[in-house]
């Protein structure tokens, strides 16, 4: 008895203290660090930019757009584009949101939103960019969200070749980069061709397109891999526009 | 220097604990940013893997494997839980703290570097391993993707580990000196 209170005097508040503080991590963990993320929304407000800055598009067709586009219009026209794109979505309860801040560690490819909740946005809403198909939301705090990208590697998407119709998987690679891999053993596929969501998709509505099909590995076991250049420009991407899930008819 | 030494105790504890709460959350919340120049390859620093270093390479193993511990809990929060951070940090703290680096360097900057690099390293090869266990199919790929994080994501974090080490060993440094006097 004598040992242990000896023990507890010497080691108590050290203890309470560890304790305390792996309890206080792990509840932020559990909670998805919500209050951390609403904090970092807060305190980057100052520095996020607003839809009236020019985007540098990494598509070399989308920069030959973008330099007509400046040489002959303003920034103001700039904006009408992106609110008209929300209106071609044709889909009620399009949130645009603005990317604050990128993944907080090196395993996971994410984007982190500075729209929540609290503007309708829920896990498993698609998120969309000029370009392509971009991701979907994994968590969601009052005013935050965060975005699993496509070049993710664990991100993992039933697609199809807009022009044949050969269906397979895509994985994410790298940042811009995903590879498909083929459900035929001779798809009909070659360079170039545009990838899309199939209606076969769990997790995402058909036709969204993903990217361009930059080569072809036909001799790969078990199945034909192609390497895809994913179309939404995820390195300068600054806005994305958030829809709800849809479910593809089966 | 002398200056911590004149305040009460309580003061200097309450201050002591308040900057290094402080730093955490500090390094959290500067993790999702990519300012320009702070990033290859679209990955920044592991700022609270430095952190965790920092901590750790004058402490003993115990304290050093808790913070891992609870940072790793906290990067968990503000990414992904499945697979776990806290992992990773945890054996990272135990084996900086068990390096003790103080006998036999007394330098610290370039020191303290290499270890973060070589930390880095580790905490990539443990995140290979928990990818592995989780049952992901193409185990090759992940492997490649990792390896080419794991060395950008090693110069980043000793190139910056200076910013967050030196502030906080001299103030660690000056608050031992005042607990010792």
């Amino acid at each position: 008895m004598f040992t242990v209170n000896r023990w507890w005097e010497r080691y108590g508040i050290q203890m309470s203290l560890v304790l305390l503080a792996v309890g206080g991590a792990w509840t932020l963990r559990q909670t998805q660090g919500a209050a951390l993320t609403e904090v970092y929304q807060v305190i980057s407000r100052p520095f996020q930019v607003g839809p009236v800055k020019p985007e540098r598009l990494g598509d070399a067709r989308t920069v030959e757009l973008q330099t007509r586009l400046q040489e002959v219009e303003s920034q103001n026209i700039k904006l009408k584009e992106l609110l008209g794109y929300v209106g071609q979505a044709k889909v009620k309860g399009a949130v645009v949101a603005p990317i604050i801040g990128r993944s907080a560690d090196q395993w996971w490819q994410q984007f982190t939103l500075g729209r929540g909740s609290a503007q309708g946005i829920k896990e498993g809403d698609i998120v969309n960019a000029p370009g392509g198909l971009v991701g979907r939301i994994v968590s969601v705090s009052n005013n935050t969200s965060r975005v699993l990208l496509v070049s993710d590697p664990s991100s993992q998407l039933g697609v199809t070749i807009s022009r044949s119709r050969n269906m397979g998987f895509l994985r994410g690679d790298s940042r811009s980069r995903a590879v498909v891999q083929f459900f035929d053993k001779v798809p009909d596929v070659k360079p170039g061709d545009v990838i899309a969501t199939s209606p076969y998709s769990q997790m995402f509505p058909a036709g969204l397109p993903v990217g361009r099909v930059e080569s072809v590995d036909m001799k790969k076991t078990p199945a034909p891999v192609a390497v895809i250049e994913l179309s939404a420009p995820m390195d300068y991407l600054e806005w994305v526009v958030v829809s709800p899930k849809t479910e593809n008819p089966k | 220097m002398n200056s911590v030494s004149r305040w009460h105790p309580r003061t200097r504890q309450l201050v002591n604990w308040t900057v290094t709460i402080g730093s955490v959350l500090l390094c959290l919340l500067v993790s999702p940013t990519r300012f320009p120049g702070m990033e290859l390859l679209g990955i920044g620093p592991n700022w609270l893997l430095i952190w965790v270093v920092a901590w750790s390479v004058k402490r003993p193993a115990f304290q050093g494997a808790v913070a891992g511990l609870v940072v790793g809990l906290l990067q968990d929060a503000v990414t992904s839980p499945e697979p776990t951070h806290a992992l990773s940090l945890a054996v990272v703290g135990l084996v900086t703290a068990r390096i003790q680096k103080q006998r036999y360097i007394q330098e610290d900057f370039i020191s303290v570097a290499l270890i973060v690099f070589g930390m880095s390293v580790l905490a990539e090869t443990i995140a290979i391993v928990q990818f592995s266990f989780t049952g992901h199919q193409n185990l090759p790929d992940i492997w490649i993707y990792h390896q080419r994080i794991a060395l950008a994501s090693a110069i980043l974090s000793s190139l910056w580990a200076p910013v967050i080490y030196y502030p906080l060993n001299r103030w660690w440094q000056q608050i031992k000196a005042a607990e010792q006097s």
